[in-house]
């Protein structure tokens, strides 16, 4: 669908040069039409997970923030160890190409039997794309339960870029 | 020379792949091209490019979306779709449906459209998502730092993607559009270039925005691949800028509409602001 004069003159060169050998016993001429098909790409790549360290939960319902930008507000009577980081991603595309990006509110995670939801927040909910530096975040806010159960609870979410 | 050409098709879509920002994690991907637009019977392809450094399995499927009043687009449950998305859905074929890449390795979709007897003139569409399958081991790695007996450990794994529009168009549609109000506004990601697109006729419209100050030949603003789509009759643009670039857009502007360059870059609609 994208063509561009340049790719398409190069590889008319080349299969010019190959009828060329093919057939220099021949005096005749012949024209070939070569055609090359230039795609624009998109593009995501996941640089860092959304982790909430280690949370040691207390006697009462709390919640732990992580940031966008990866800080952590650890909710009264609970304790927060470890570093944090908010997920981080990358976009690559035509500069200047506007997307949209989805990131569900809420995920639910779960150790066994045992469950708790996050809040989700993202750094952007759309870009126009620059040709470096298309990246955007993913934060949240854990609901800890009182005296929540110790486990390595675990979950999924999903991020998606858009193109209209 | 089909094959060569298809080779060098492919060859382009990975060298662009590679000339992308360094990954980082299994699961990255590159889709081109961007936008499948299907009129009459011709199928076309799509490109998956693992960009990851690991060997990763994807997985391809289509789902419905609907353009909001904002912009945005809504993903639709499908047991809430409308007869015609239901319809989208169902002509709409394509292959592989899951596919396993070793890094820097492409691979074509093909996508093609069976038209049932009797469809009625319109514009379907659906959205092709391209995502990776997470691995089935646990994302949580035994940490030793981490007290996990006496404590609570996370381990939050997105699973991301990609999503394309596959338009289906049947019969002969138009379509116009109408720019409206300009303005700089504030959105929870800073400030923003807005305005109101509207669209009349029965199928998309789609193309970039161009915003230039009279007299002044290089344009302030670029945004590409701007669509509304036929579910709203308007919607907001809202095109995230720096502080500084918003206090220059501010004043009388000419605002342009036109279509993709590929297909000519006419221009669908523009107008005289003046941003408040």
């Amino acid at each position: 669908m994208r063509t561009t004069g340049m790719k398409r003159a190069l590889a008319g060169a080349a299969i010019a040069a190959l009828a060329m050998n093919a057939s220099a016993a021949h005096a005749a001429t012949a024209t070939a039409t070569a055609k090359a098909k230039i795609l624009a790409p998109l593009t995501i790549a996941n640089s860092t997970d959304l982790d909430f360290a280690t949370i040691v939960s207390g006697a009462t319902a709390s919640t732990v923030t992580v940031s966008t930008a990866g800080g952590v507000s650890c909710g009264s009577g609970l304790t927060c160890i470890g570093t944090t980081s908010a997920a981080g991603f990358n976009l690559g595309g035509t500069t200047g190409q506007a997307v949209t990006i989805s990131v569900p509110s809420t995920v639910s995670l779960s150790s066994g039997a045992n469950n708790m939801t996050a809040a989700l927040t993202s750094s952007a909910t759309s870009m126009t794309l620059a040709a470096s530096g298309n990246s955007f975040s993913v934060g949240g806010t854990l609901s800890v339960g009182a005296n929540q159960a110790a486990g390595n609870y675990s979950g999924t979410f999903n991020v998606t870029a858009n193109y209209q | 020379m089909l094959r060569f050409i298809k080779g060098f098709c492919l060859f382009s879509a990975a060298a662009l792949g590679a000339a992308a920002p360094p990954a980082l994690a299994a699961g990255d991907l590159l889709v081109a091209p961007t936008r499948v637009i299907l009129d009459g019977s011709r199928g076309t392809e799509v490109v998956l490019n693992n960009i990851g450094s690991e060997s990763a399995t994807y997985r391809i499927s289509l789902e419905i979306k609907r353009m909001t009043a904002a912009g945005g687009l809504d993903e639709i449950d499908e047991a809430n779709a409308t007869p015609a998305e239901r319809a989208a859905l169902d002509m709409i074929a394509f292959s592989p449906r899951r596919v396993t890449l070793p890094p820097n390795q492409p691979q074509v979709i093909r996508v093609g459209v069976r038209l049932p007897e009797g469809l009625a003139p319109g514009e379907y569409r659906a959205h092709m998502l391209f995502r990776a399958v997470p691995d089935a081991t646990p994302a949580v790695a035994a940490d030793p730092a981490r007290p996990a007996p006496t404590g609570v450990s996370i381990a939050l794994t997105p699973i991301y993607g990609i999503t394309i529009p596959i338009i289906v168009r049947v019969g002969d549609l138009g379509v116009t559009a109408t720019i409206g109000d300009a303005r700089v506004g504030v959105t929870k990601d800073g400030p923003a270039f807005e305005f109101d697109l509207a669209r009349s006729g029965d199928r998309s419209v789609y193309g970039d925005i161009e915003v230039t100050r009279p007299g002044v030949a290089e344009p302030l603003l670029l945004a590409r691949g701007i669509a509304v789509y036929p579910e709203v009759g308007e919607r907001r643009v809202s095109l995230p800028v720096p502080p500084e670039l918003a206090a220059q857009l501010k004043g009388p502007v000419h605002i342009r509409y036109s279509e993709d360059r590929d297909i000519g870059g006419g221009t669908i609609a523009e107008a005289d602001r003046v941003v408040k």
